[in-house]
């Protein structure tokens, strides 16, 4: 457990992170993930194939099946592969321990893939890791059986790991020109891996003005039984904060922002060099507006990075019920699943309700908002709507007082309760916190992050101070008994030392409005000028300029 | 070449429907009897949008047509455009089977067929596969090379294609008057068979024929077709364009246009202001000269442009002789001027009739693409003495049409 610190913002220390290869793929995407460069991370490639093991960069390798296979593969065989696993289960237990964060990257269809990555999985899991599996699976040519085996696989790691992010190897066309090599084509696939592990990285390791943190990652992954979408995008120049977006949007794994239509949370994660303005972002969050549905909570992140000079990056993260996402996905699965879900709920929803009712009538102890808390992060639907009217009291009580502040948080059994918090260093020196509550559960208007609006409160400190004074003792004590109760969290959002924490409470009312100014627009409305006589018709587009507008209203701006 | 044939072709324009009907005659002169025209309505761009009022202007059309000239119209060449059609290059290439060495026409109609398969989008056809030139073992010929000795068959086609179904759309328009159509010609290639003389052909020309609602162009390089295409632009947006900015209404922009506009981009023409009369009472609308001439200038300019990227890399350092202006719209004041600008080429532009009459129609930019139908059809005549035009075509048009033939 990590201490709890008021002094600074907590971040997670490079050496928590470990990078797992498991079997060919996996070496060859842990081999491109050395090749560009991961500071600080471990790096551990695990395979039956001697020969592809001691051909790889990594530092650290781990033969399985010593006695087994005899250091061949494990010849398109899962059960074989789960077996060398197990005969170096120790092993592999000593080189997860400590790890907080633990990236397993797997090629499934094959027999140590498929057949050792779950197995890795669960010990990561059980060495308590946070636990984020890239796989990609077979292409169609490869036939009916390794997608079986594929699919199998990714059955079990979708309950195993907290994150599963996958990329259907058929897609790999999309990544590069038909006229490219195969080599490139692999090498593109294994970089967007690799790309992908340090947005993650990035996300949660470095500090942002507006923080992210795990908690806000496993809420975005939460609902269970999901595949990741995942999209990161770069740019730099004019428009960058566009054209980040449009990067991160077009990753295959996205499928150009459509599959985001459906989900319930989206994180974004913005970071860029200290001349990010924050008109780029609110230019960057309407863009993004327009392909997260209106009811979709957005958690919303950003940092600057001196490192990034005069780019920007986007990085989304969501994930979507495997359901909506492949309806025909194999019924069995999903009977296990069910069952999965059920257990938590059970035990849960009582205790849950018993606080709620304690809290609606006294004031709030954050402990119990715990419990609370962790009934809804089961992200079971009909457990939160039978919740949420109760949510909405809690909710609304502290916004009248504008003393206390609540944050709910969704997450699953891993995540407890969480503060998301900022820290904006004015340039007069001001140490001025910013606070977002979010609500869990999809049915509610969203409580998005309200930057552009924070400005001007802030400019007007002294209305804003008394409720800071007295603010502090509510937070630090919900920061403590975070401490206290929380055996997992693996870091809290403190104040800043010494000093009281200013903290700005939103009311409900005010984030509702925000939430419904933010609204999407229903229709992309292109951008130009009257048309006239040509009104109605199909853009005349050329190069991008709608011909039918006078080229003397459209070069004039 | 026997007796005088009458040839009638028909352009569907954005602005007006016309109809032209000639007599070629045995020594190869073309007389018009007659000509037809209306207003268009329901026309965009090039293409047919309302389909009723289209056909009601061809039948009147045909009606003015056929009065004047004393002609019974049963067939028409067909000028066709709109921003969906598209020309390209391809080169097909033919070896001579063994043993045989002398070039003969069954192995010219191997390497067209080589040359004009080429991958088009599925839905849609052929146009024209219009051969450029040919070469026998590297060596090029412009001429037929039957007769010559070689090994290999060189052929470059230019091969225009449209979408099928807005192809269908002009033909079935005509069929249901009813009326024949020979075949099916792309306005801009008609065009230029009544501003190019053959000599500017080989010098190289680019013809730019301006017309209500779209700018066609077609290159010609050494006596063949290097590119060809449309952009949907054309008079139509000049006048609308006048209409937004000035908030005139649609029918005094289109007459300040016309009378009062100048797109050279001189500033002595900018001077001073424009009085549009209102016949209503009302007090006059003044407007400033440089806004009028900026609003069109501006428009001409990004059309000019886009034809000027649309055409292949080397294409304007292989005009011989210069850029050819024709089409409703090329009768713009100051379009000369620009165009030069724009190209940097010599720009002939061609002058409003003198003399009244049918024979004035000759000279008229607005008639250039019917009148091209006359001599495009008269062209296919002589090129194919043997089989006539109408064979050729309505083996096409059965390919293109399921009914009827």
């Amino acid at each position: 457990m990590i201490p709890y610190e008021r002094t600074r913002q907590q971040t997670i220390p490079n050496s928590a992170v470990k990078i797992i290869g498991v079997g060919g793929a996996g070496a060859n995407m842990l081999d491109r993930i050395a090749l560009d460069g991961m500071e600080g991370a471990e790096l551990l490639a695990c395979n039956t194939d001697v020969r592809t093991l001691t051909s790889s960069v990594a530092p650290e390798k781990i033969q399985l099946g010593r006695n087994l296979t005899r250091g061949l593969g494990a010849g398109g065989d899962p059960a074989l592969g789960n077996q060398a696993a197990q005969e170096a289960e120790l092993e592999i237990r000593d080189a997860l321990r400590d790890r907080k964060i633990i990236f397993i990257c797997v090629g499934l269809g094959g027999g140590t893939g498929s057949g050792a990555a779950p197995l890795l999985a669960q010990l990561a899991r059980d060495e308590g890791a946070f636990t984020v599996v890239f796989a990609t699976t077979p292409f169609n040519f490869e036939g009916a059986r390794r997608r079986e085996q594929a699919e199998n696989a990714l059955a079990e790691l979708s309950t195993l790991a907290n994150a599963l992010i996958t990329f259907d190897n058929t897609r790999m066309g999309e990544l590069v020109l038909a006229k490219q090599g195969v080599h490139e084509a692999f090498s593109a696939a294994d970089r967007m891996v690799s790309e992908s592990i340090r947005a993650v990285t990035r996300i949660v390791m470095r500090p942002g003005l507006v923080n992210i943190g795990l908690d806000d990652l496993m809420a975005a992954l939460s609902s269970p039984k999901s595949r990741c979408l995942f999209g990161s995008g770069i740019a730099h120049g004019e428009n960058r904060a566009q054209q980040a977006l449009k990067n991160a949007l077009v990753s295959p794994l996205l499928d150009r922002g459509s599959l985001l239509n459906d989900t319930d949370t989206v994180l974004v994660h913005v970071c860029g060099g200290e001349d990010m303005t924050l008109y780029e972002l609110e230019l960057l969050m309407r863009g993004l507006s327009k392909h997260v549905p209106e009811t979709a909570q957005i958690l919303f992140g950003t940092s600057v990075d001196p490192a990034m000079a005069e780019s920007l990056s986007v990085t989304l993260v969501s994930s979507l019920p495997e359901d909506r996402l492949r309806a025909d996905f194999s019924k069995n699965l999903s009977a296990k699943k069910a069952e999965k879900v059920k257990e938590p709920d059970a035990e849960e929803a009582e205790p849950s309700e018993e606080a709620l009712s304690e809290e609606t009538g006294s004031s709030e102890k954050p402990a119990e908002l715990d419990s609370k808390d962790d009934a809804v992060a089961d992200g079971d639907s009909a457990l939160e709507s039978s919740l949420g009217s109760q949510l909405d009291g809690v909710e609304e009580e502290p916004a009248a007082d504008q003393e206390d502040a609540i944050t709910l948080e969704s997450a699953d059994e891993e995540a407890k309760f969480e503060e998301v918090e900022q820290d904006i260093q004015l340039d007069a020196g001001s140490n001025i916190r910013m606070r977002v509550k979010e609500l869990p559960h999809p049915g509610e208007p969203d409580n998005e992050e309200r930057v552009p609006d924070e400005v001007p409160v802030l400019a007007s400190e002294e209305v804003s101070d008394s409720g800071f004074v007295e603010a502090v003792p509510s937070l630090a004590e919900t920061g403590q008994s975070l401490d206290l109760e929380d055996d997992d969290a693996f870091f809290a959002e403190t104040g800043p030392a010494g000093g009281p924490a200013p903290i700005k409470v939103e009311s409900l009312e005010e984030i509702q409005a925000s939430a419904k100014a933010k609204r999407p627009q229903d229709e992309l409305a292109l951008d130009g000028g009257p048309k006239g006589k040509f009104e109605g018709e199909d853009p005349n587009l050329i190069e991008g300029e709608d011909l039918d507008i006078p080229p003397f209203l459209r070069k004039k701006k | 070449m026997g007796k005088p044939r009458i040839h009638v072709g028909l352009e569907i324009g954005t602005t007006k429907t016309v109809m032209v009907v000639a007599e070629v005659k045995p020594d190869g002169s073309v007389k018009i009897l007659g000509l037809g025209e209306t207003s268009s309505a329901g026309v965009r761009k090039g293409e047919i949008v309302d389909y009723p009022q289209v056909r009601a202007c061809v039948k009147a059309a045909l009606l003015k047509a056929e009065d004047l000239s004393d002609v019974d119209i049963s067939s028409v060449f067909l000028a066709v455009t709109g921003p969906h059609v598209e020309g390209l290059n391809n080169r097909g290439t033919y070896r001579l089977p063994e043993g045989e060495s002398e070039i003969r026409s069954r192995h010219v109609e191997e390497v067209k067929e080589i040359a004009s398969d080429i991958a088009i989008p599925s839905e849609h056809v052929y146009l024209h596969s219009l051969i450029r030139h040919y070469a026998v073992d590297g060596q090029p010929h412009a001429t037929m090379p039957t007769g010559l000795m070689g090994r290999k068959l060189d052929a470059e086609f230019h091969i225009v294609h449209g979408v099928r179904t807005r192809v269908q759309n002009s033909i079935k328009c005509a069929r249901e008057i009813p009326l024949d159509v020979d075949d099916i010609v792309f306005a801009p290639i008609a065009s230029a068979q009544v501003v190019l003389e053959r000599k500017w052909k080989e010098a190289g020309a680019l013809v730019l024929d301006i017309g209500g609602g779209t700018a066609d162009y077609v290159l010609y390089v050494d006596g063949a077709i290097l590119a060809s295409g449309c952009i949907p632009v054309g008079g139509d947006h000049v006048t609308n364009d006048i209409h937004l900015v000035t908030h005139l209404p649609l029918s005094k922009a289109e007459q300040v246009k016309k009378t009062e506009g100048d797109a050279s981009g001189d500033p002595e023409k900018s001077e001073g202001v424009v009085t549009v009369a209102d016949e209503g009472g009302f007090p006059d609308v003044e407007l400033k000269r440089q806004i009028l001439n900026d609003v069109i200038r501006m428009r001409f300019q990004e059309m000019l442009e886009l034809v000027r990227e649309r055409l292949p890399e080397d294409g304007l350092l292989r005009i011989g002789k210069g850029v050819f202006l024709t089409g409703g719209s090329s009768q713009m004041e100051g379009l000369g001027e620009l165009a030069q600008d724009v190209f940097g080429l010599p720009v002939y532009k061609p002058e409003s009739p003198d003399v009244s009459g049918v024979h004035a129609y000759i000279k008229d930019p607005q008639y250039s693409t019917a009148l091209g139908l006359i001599r495009y059809a008269q062209i296919l005549e002589e090129e194919r003495p043997n089989s006539t035009a109408l064979a050729k075509a309505s083996g096409f048009l059965r390919s293109l049409w399921p009914f009827g033939g």
